[in-house]
């Protein structure tokens, strides 16, 4: 008998008498632990007890309920998982009410895998993506970076790719995610997947409009916090991606390089987004961008000038990688050396 | 942990009882290995201490005979834990571990190749288990296998490499999946580390990349799996791993990443964590460790940062790929 007050969910499976018919399978002890596992005495007998419905082949709701306190406890249990998948099907469970439960554990597993793959799973049978786009901008409040999460969002467009509107509201949830934390780099690559990554929206086939746009913005986002390697690796990828010339990009990249002016000029140019009065200059990312934009001048003049900038950033602005920029040195003189 | 100076050498013996304890430890409730973990921390420990020079700490026979344990009869692999479904990462553990230690005989190779090559999908990459997760991590761990093995020819290499160039990205790194963000662990070192394997290389951007994984390394000297994240020991071995397959260790400032790692000891207990000031536990001490070693600290053994083996015993099954670390220095 459960002592007064102590309601059935706390139980061990021994002890509640629905599981009564289940013969429980003890893990194996006898050999000498190397790397023990230190275990509750709840996880003990809930896994004794799933062995032992593994063992039977039993698929049914008690099952649900065994799984889920053995996910609860241990994640990353992935046996538990899949059986619990297995079960789902078996039984046909409601799946919309399996993902209920999920957007709990998601939240306080974000660091899980198996977490996600479950959804997954669930997904491709649902067929219902919409909604999950909202789950996940919620888990991003929780761990704006979190990997898994992230991945998921990709998987899940990629996946239900054909599925116009699905792709409507994307760009403005990325705006949304770098307006927070311009530094996500997990959102710049998001926005380059949605962009560039995945197919091509309606109205968006004019590429060079969009590379126009991009270019807009990522500049725009520059000026903001130019010490920022997420933006300037995003500006390069679309450059490349695109094949067009870093060269362009010189007169936006000088301003950066120098410290802050006193004669500015007030107006704006949508090209030429100045650095944010309160940025620290010159800025290691746009010294390199310049030094690349001379390198692919591929005269020796331009190499010098490279070699200068690369100067810079080995003894003063970047040090830690000094020996990175005596290696690109090294390489533009080598390069140009027949160059007079 | 200490808070006096942080530590300026490697605490060898103190992390060989750490990891010879983690058997005995039962008051360290904070430090919990689970289950589904077990086989690869037997690895991360034969491994650590097996750079430290003192692979016999261990008992040999228990160690196999465990590895035995673990063996899931109806799916022909490991789980990583006796009564654990078989899993492609325990395997490609327990594989590591028999090899080790010279055991190899006990597994029945024709089972294991056939189990590691049901996993692989149309696509390219591999299946971790029969639930069908996939990721880069568990394609390493399948070409890594199927290599020590001598059995690379059974799988679908050209497959598997397009997979991989799939998830090269605009910074030149790779992620877990395609479309994935570039993350210098679950994306860079287990794809240039398999390509390296499939005498692939030439998917790779070296110079963008090798840029890409300098550019890890923070001004405390410690090294991160993605821009603006924080640093983590374990990015050491995964990080430097890529360098040096890449040949561009010098890339990175040696020093103060060995400083860095350091300073994430417990002089006292032994162990290494992700960061200075955290609790220790056998992943971060095996990845810090390694890491060391491709640094060339002196006093270590070389390490094969392909598969992440004692050089010598890769070298001995000819599987020895174009890597370079540096120079082991002197005492």
């Amino acid at each position: 008998m459960p002592p007064i007050g102590e309601d059935s969910a706390s139980l061990k499976f021994s002890q509640k008498p629905e599981w009564a018919d289940v013969v429980p399978v003890l893990q194996y002890e006898n050999v000498n632990p190397l790397a023990p596992i230190f275990y509750s005495e709840e996880y003990k007998d809930a896994t004794d007890y799933f062995r032992g419905i593994v063992k039977s082949g039993e698929k049914s709701d008690r099952v649900l309920t065994l799984t889920e306190a053995i996910i609860r406890q241990n994640p990353a249990h992935y046996s538990a998982w899949y059986y619990r998948y297995e079960t789902l099907l078996a039984i046909n469970t409601p799946l919309d009410v399996e993902l209920k439960l999920m957007d709990e554990l998601a939240v306080k597993y974000l660091k899980t895998y198996q977490v996600w793959h479950h959804r997954r799973l669930l997904l491709t049978i649902t067929r219902k993506p919409a909604d999950e786009l909202e789950f996940i901008a919620r888990s991003l409040k929780v761990d704006a970076k979190n990997y898994h999460t992230w991945s998921y969002r990709q998987w899940l467009l990629a996946y239900f790719n054909d599925e116009e509107d699905l792709w409507t509201g994307e760009l403005d949830f990325v705006d949304t995610m770098l307006n927070q934390d311009v530094r996500n780099n997990s959102a710049w690559h998001h926005r380059f997947f949605v962009v560039w990554g995945c197919g091509v929206r309606e109205g968006e086939e004019d590429r060079s409009r969009i590379l126009k746009r991009e270019l807009i913005y990522v500049k725009q986002n520059i000026s903001l916090a130019p010490n920022n390697p997420s933006a300037w690796n995003y500006l390069r990828g679309i450059l490349e991606h695109n094949s067009a010339p870093y060269s362009a990009l010189k007169d936006f990249v000088a301003v950066y390089t120098v410290p802050h002016s006193t004669d500015r000029t007030e107006i704006v140019d949508l090209e030429l987004p100045p650095p944010d009065k309160g940025a620290e200059l010159p800025c290691a990312q746009a010294i390199e961008f310049l030094a690349d934009i001379y390198e692919q001048e591929c005269t020796r003049e331009a190499a010098l000038k490279a070699t200068e900038l690369w100067r810079s950033l080995a003894n003063e602005h970047d040090t830690i990688r000094k020996k990175y920029w005596e290696h690109r040195i090294r390489d533009a003189l080598e390069a140009t050396k027949d160059d007079v | 942990m200490s808070t006096s100076t942080p530590p300026t050498e490697l605490f060898i013996s103190k992390h060989v009882s750490y990891i010879q304890n983690l058997g005995e430890s039962k008051d360290d409730l904070a430090y919990h290995l689970t289950a589904h973990l077990r086989l690869n921390a037997i690895y991360w420990g034969l491994t650590a201490l097996s750079i430290m020079g003192h692979s016999d700490a261990l008992n040999r026979e228990e160690m196999v005979d465990f590895v035995m344990e673990c063996w899931d009869e109806e799916a022909g692999g490991f789980g990583a834990h006796p009564g654990h479904d078989a899993h492609i990462h325990a395997t490609l553990s327990a594989i590591q571990i028999l090899i080790m230690q010279d055991a190899l005989d006990r597994m029945d190779v024709d089972r294991v190749t056939k189990f590691i090559l049901s996993l692989q999908q149309p696509s390219g990459v591999f299946a971790g288990d029969q639930w069908g997760e996939i990721d880069t991590r568990f394609l390493y761990c399948a070409v890594n296998a199927l290599s020590l093995l001598g059995k690379l020819d059974l799988m679908d290499k050209e497959k598997t490499v397009d997979y991989i160039s799939r998830c090269r990205n605009f910074d030149g790194g790779f992620g877990s999946v395609v479309g994935a963000e570039s993350h210098a662990a679950q994306g860079v070192f287990v794809c240039v580390a398999a390509l390296a394997i499939l005498d692939r290389l030439d998917v790779v951007d070296l110079d963008t990349l090798g840029w890409w994984l300098s550019e890890r390394q923070l001004p405390n000297g410690g090294l991160n799996g993605r821009p603006q994240k924080l640093e983590d020991v374990c990015y050491s071995f995964w990080v430097l791993s890529a360098l040096s397959i890449l040949k561009k260790v010098p890339w990175i400032d040696a020093d103060k990443l060995t400083g860095f790692i350091l300073s994430a000891q417990d002089p006292e207990g032994g162990g290494i964590a992700d960061r200075p000031g955290d609790m220790v536990d056998v992943f971060h001490t095996h990845f810090g460790v390694a890491g060391l070693s491709i640094l060339g600290y002196p006093g270590l053994v070389d390490l094969d940062p392909v598969y992440c083996m004692p050089a010598d015993v890769i070298e001995k099954r000819g599987l020895r790929k174009g890597w370079k670390g540096l120079e082991r220095r002197e005492k």
